[in-house]
Order: C-alpha cells, then structure tokens, then sequence
C-alpha cells in the first residue's frame, strides 16, 4: 500500500492527458444530552444524565487523467463524554458506524481512548480505478456502496445504513480489488476480492472475501440485484428486487449466510427486508422499511455490530420540505416481536450555501419486552445539535 | 381558417412554419424550439425568499423524453451529486459516498433541491407537445401583451404531474411567456415565465426562467442559462450506470 501513492503520482505526471484534481470535505460538530433508560442498569450501564460532544471532517481528495482517477478521504473525529470513564456502551450507538474501515488489510488508522473520549484517525478511502472499454477496474481501499435499504440494507455487508444515525457523511472502506463489467445497459457485474485483519491484532491471518454483486433492469420497471460469495467465513447469496409502481417503489431483499465455513461454532442467519417509497406531493416524502434480522446466538447481545437490536421491525420515515431552508424527517421504528418502539426526530436547516443545521432528537416511545432483546434496555434518550459544513 | 391565416398578429408564426390554426402543431413547434430531440445545457439556479437566497450550478443533458442526466456543480455541499433518468427509472449518485440510490420514479413530483423547480422540470420526463391535448383559448392581454392562450390537459395515458397547464404564447414568436400549472381541482398552483429569448444552434430559447408558486407570493426560484447546445452528440454510453459512476 505505501508503494501506492507515489506509483499513482508517477503515472499521473507522465500522461499526456489533462489532470484534473479536486479537493472537498466538510466538518461537522454535535452536542448533544441524554438521559440515560432506568434499565439501563440492569446491563451495568450505571448513569442517568449525560453530555456528549462529537465533532467529525472528512477531507476528500481527487486526481482524475485519462480514463482513472485516484481518490482519498481522511476522516477525523473526536468523541468527548464523561461516559468514557467507564466506557460506557452508549458512546457506540452516538458514535455509530464505530468502524471506518468494512474489511481492513491496511489499516491506516489511529485510535486512542482515554477517560474523556476518542479520538480517531483514518484513511478510510484510497483507490486507483481505471476505466477501459466497459471495464472498470479499482484497487486500493474503497467504498462498496449499494443498496436500496436505507434503515436495512442485508445484501450489503461493506457499509452500514446510516439512514438512523446522526452521523451521515460518512462511508466505511474495504481493502482489495474490484472488477465491473458493464456488459450492457441492462446488465451490469461487480466482482470483489477483499481482505480483512482482526482490527485488534494485525498479527492474524486475514479473512477473504471474494463477492459478486449484479445489477440487471428486467424492464423499465422492475430490476434485480444478486449477490454470491465468501464474506467472514461465511457463503452468502441473496438478491434485491424493485419495482417501480404507477405511484410509487416497492422493494425487497434477502441474504442467506452460512454458519461458519472453518466450523467454528455459529448458526446460520437469514435477513429480509420489504420496502415501499413513495414521493406523497413535491414536499411530503414517505418510506416504509419492514425487516428482519435471524438473532445471531453466537454474536454480541444477538446482533453484533447492527445499529438495529430487533428480530422483526417495521419503520416508517415521513419526511416534508416545509421551505427551502427547513426540512422536518420524523422516524417510527417498531420491534413487531418485543413492543419496543423508537422515535427519530430531526430538522435540518439551510444557513447559508454551504452550512446547515440540525436539531435532533432520540426517545424510546414504547418499552416494549427486553428480555429477549437486552440490547434495547440500552436505547437512551437524547437532544441534540448539529452544525457542519462543506468546502 | 383564411380569417385566422390573415391575422397581423401571428403572420410573424406563419412565416416560421407553424400552423397558426393548430394548436398540436403550435407546440409541437415550442417542443422543437426549447426541447429539441437533444440539448446539453449550463445553468444557475437561484432560489429565492425574502430573507436567504441559494445559487446552484447545474449541468444537465437530454435525449428526447427517456433520457436524462443532471450534474450539480456548486455548492460544495451538493458538488457531483448526479440523477440519471432512463424511461421510468431514477438514480441519485453521491459521489463522495459512492453510492448510488435508485430512487421511486413518484420523485418526478418531488421538489429539486429545495426549489420551486420539481424533478421533472429538470430531467424533463413530460413533453408539452405528446402528453397533452391542445386547445386554443381566446386571446389575452397582460400588462398591455396581447398572448395566444393555449389550454393543454393532459391525455389520459400520460403519466405527468399536471392535468392541465396554459400556455401564454407570444404572437412575435409563437414562443410561451408563461405557462400556469394547475391541479386536479383546476386550482393554479404554480406560474413559470420565459424570458430573454436567445438563438442557440438555430433554436430560440429563453434564457431566464422563472417560476412562482402561488400559495407563497413571497418565493420564486429563477434559472439563468448560461449556454444550451442543441447539436450535441452523446456518447453511446452517456446516459448509463457507467458514465453515471464514473466521477
């Protein structure tokens, strides 16, 4: 990796084509005060109110010549609470998605925690990519972006849906190869060979994952997506279907993933998702997403790493654009199994061409069943704000 | 017919070639004129309240009425984003996420980036002249201009956001002044006016464009093109997922 840079800065200086380059990035702020579940306690989360402070940039740079380009992203953030004395569990839900990087060979990263919070470091985006023909080639670490969930996306396991999150500019990276073929216009195939390290000790042997991703337009109105491959230690396939409604979008995925293929002890896992999208009127927008999630025995609090601590859901996101400079999103997700109902919030607001504004909030409006899912015991209660901007 | 023929005021349209008597044809002329089988254009977008304003810089390019793709280029906060439109299906590309998003075709209604603009105003998916049935109205004056009025409800088939739009022709061009959109309960919703007609490529084409919802007097979003090539050849592979991602 460190061979890349200068490797790429060579080829660029000695083409004869023009080199365009570009340079963006935003930074953002947030604060924001919780109050804590009162049974948070009984999963040792031993605190009532507390103040937590984020602020986050990404600095994007772009070399484009001839038919490639060289892209990278720096993404800082630093995490500030008294929660981090006792490294409290909520701090990952304020600061989710926790890991940057997807399938990590590299690592390029800097992460320190102390007692008042964490700071982190990272490179989380730097490829090569060349287009030749209907090719495209890429390599480097780099985004694998795709999917129509946007509070569950199953079929793609590189990037964690943000839909639900107050961080959102941000994207996770994975180290490897890509290959597309556009084999026409109706058909397109991705083809992944990505590596990944146990992100605690780089002296492990890295995981492969070796994952094909189709895109293909059935008709005007309806289009498939398929996955296959070999992800974690696991053989997955699954696919996403859409199809576009006289009035609106209906949706659906699914992924089948093998227990463990080197039989370490692990179950299998089934994910589903069922969406409807439709635009109501030039301001309302609504989107429906109804999932679920096989609870994984062997994974932390039954879902690993997932923002979604629910078997069943159903979540319904009704956004409206009451002027150009404010927009309101309010947010129901249900846990269909348990009762446990969650309520988002937001507005975001235009200050000025590139500065705007949010004013969040996070409540549990229904209790709901823990028991069977102890992580929603976790769920706290929160107001915030939020200011970035773009360069 | 002969009557009509004889009239002074839309001698000037006659002399272009447009049936004068025909209100289909009268549009399809404005199709050719502003739409053309294809265009590539530059332009600035600048939404306005009476407190703020935002500018937007906007590329876009059309093949007739399946094919579009639209490039933000100012301000940074949106810089790249990219739509592209193929019959009835839509995606988003943001390019600093690399991700793509196919979006439900019911966004055609959705207001563009916060103005009074809609998607469908922007990739163009209607065609004034195919959609709807045509009809002329009798003539009116505004402010001392004298307009052609030309009633246009949509066929039954179509699949447009607007029932029934009139347009306000001129009679030195045949080219429209405004167009006012109404909805289902013929209520006026919203009116876009033309102005500053330029020659590009041997298409006449107003270069300003405003448009002014009618529930808000105190809001409008204006379009200033800054250049419209009508003799523009695409690549084969322009409007496609590649050339969609390729930034």
């Amino acid at each position: 990796m460190k061979y890349l840079l200068p490797l790429l800065i060579l080829i660029s200086l000695n083409s004869e084509a023009k080199v365009e380059s570009e340079l963006s990035g935003n930074l953002e702020v947030q604060g924001r005060h919780a109050w804590n579940n009162p049974e948070a306690k009984d999963v040792f989360q031993n605190w009532d109110e507390a103040d937590f402070y984020l602020a986050y940039g990404n600095l994007n740079g772009k070399l484009e010549f001839d038919n490639s380009r060289l892209e990278a992203n720096w993404f800082a953030r630093r995490s500030h609470s008294n929660l981090y004395k006792n490294d409290y569990l909520a701090t990952r839900i304020y600061n989710f998605p926790n890991s940057l990087v997807a399938r990590n060979l590299f690592k390029l990263e800097y992460k320190d925690q102390d007692r008042n919070g964490l700071t982190e470091s990272v490179l989380n985006k730097v490829f090569y990519e060349w287009d030749y023909k209907e090719h495209r080639i890429a390599f480097g670490r780099m985004y694998v972006n795709y999917g129509i969930g946007e509070i569950f996306n199953p079929i793609n396991p590189f990037n964690q849906p943000t839909g639900l999150t107050s961080i959102q500019q941000v994207a996770q990276g994975s180290d490897g190869l890509s290959f597309t073929y556009f084999a026409n216009d109706k058909h397109t195939i991705h083809f992944y060979a990505l590596g990944d390290k146990n992100t605690e000790n780089y002296q492990n042997k890295f995981t492969k994952t070796l994952w094909v991703h189709g895109e293909y337009e059935v008709s005007d109105k309806l289009q498939i997506n398929y996955v296959l491959g070999e992800d974690q230690r696991r053989a997955k396939a699954g696919g996403q279907v859409s199809y576009q409604g006289e009035e609106a979008m209906y949706f659906g995925q699914l992924l089948y993933q093998t227990a463990y293929l080197d039989n370490k002890a692990s179950s299998n896992l089934w994910d589903a998702l069922l969406g409807y999208d439709r635009q109501l009127s030039s301001k309302w927008h609504m989107r429906f997403e109804g999932g679920y999630q096989k609870r994984n025995e062997y994974a932390a609090l039954g879902f690993g790493s997932r923002f979604l601590p629910t078997e069943y859901f159903a979540a319904l996101a009704l956004v409206d654009e009451i002027h150009p400079l404010v927009k309101l999103t309010g947010t129901f997700i249900n846990d269909i199994k348990s009762g446990f109902t969650y309520f988002i919030a937001k507005s975001t607001f235009s200050l000025g061409q590139n500065i705007e504004a949010d004013i969040f909030g996070y409540t549990p409006i229904t209790k709901g069943d823990a028991v069977d899912n102890p992580a929603q015991k976790l769920v706290t209660t929160d107001l915030g704000v939020a200011l970035r901007a773009f360069f | 017919m002969f009557k009509n023929l004889l009239r002074k005021d839309v001698m000037f349209c006659v002399a272009l070639g447009v049936n004068a008597n025909n209100a289909d044809e009268w549009l399809k002329y404005v199709d050719a004129q502003i739409r053309g089988d294809r265009s590539q254009s530059e332009m600035v977008m600048t939404i306005e309240t009476p407190n703020w304003s935002r500018t937007l810089e906007i590329e876009s390019d059309v093949e007739g009425k399946s094919q579009a793709l639209s490039t933000i280029n100012s301000p940074a906060k949106e810089k790249g984003i990219r739509t592209l439109r193929i019959d009835n299906n839509m995606w988003n590309y943001f390019p600093k996420l690399k991700r793509k998003v196919a979006v439900s075709s019911s966004m055609l209604l959705a207001s563009w980036m916060g103005s009074d603009f809609t998607n469908d105003d922007i990739l163009k998916a209607s065609s004034m002249s195919e959609d709807y049935h045509h009809k002329f109205m009798p003539d009116e004056t505004l402010n001392g201009v004298k307009y052609r009025v030309i009633e246009n409800k949509s066929k039954s088939d179509a699949k447009v956001m607007w029932p029934k739009i009139v347009t306000y022709a001129s009679t030195q061009d045949c080219l429209p002044r405004f167009y006012k959109y109404y909805d289902k309960e013929n209520k006026l919703k919203r009116t876009l006016s033309f102005d500053d007609i330029k020659t590009f490529d041997g298409h006449k084409f107003p270069v300003s464009w405003v448009m002014k919802p009618e529930d808000d007097n105190t809001k409008k979003t204006s379009i200033l093109y800054k250049n419209i090539k009508f003799n523009v050849k695409f690549k084969s592979d322009h409007f496609s997922q590649k050339n969609l991602t390729d930034k």
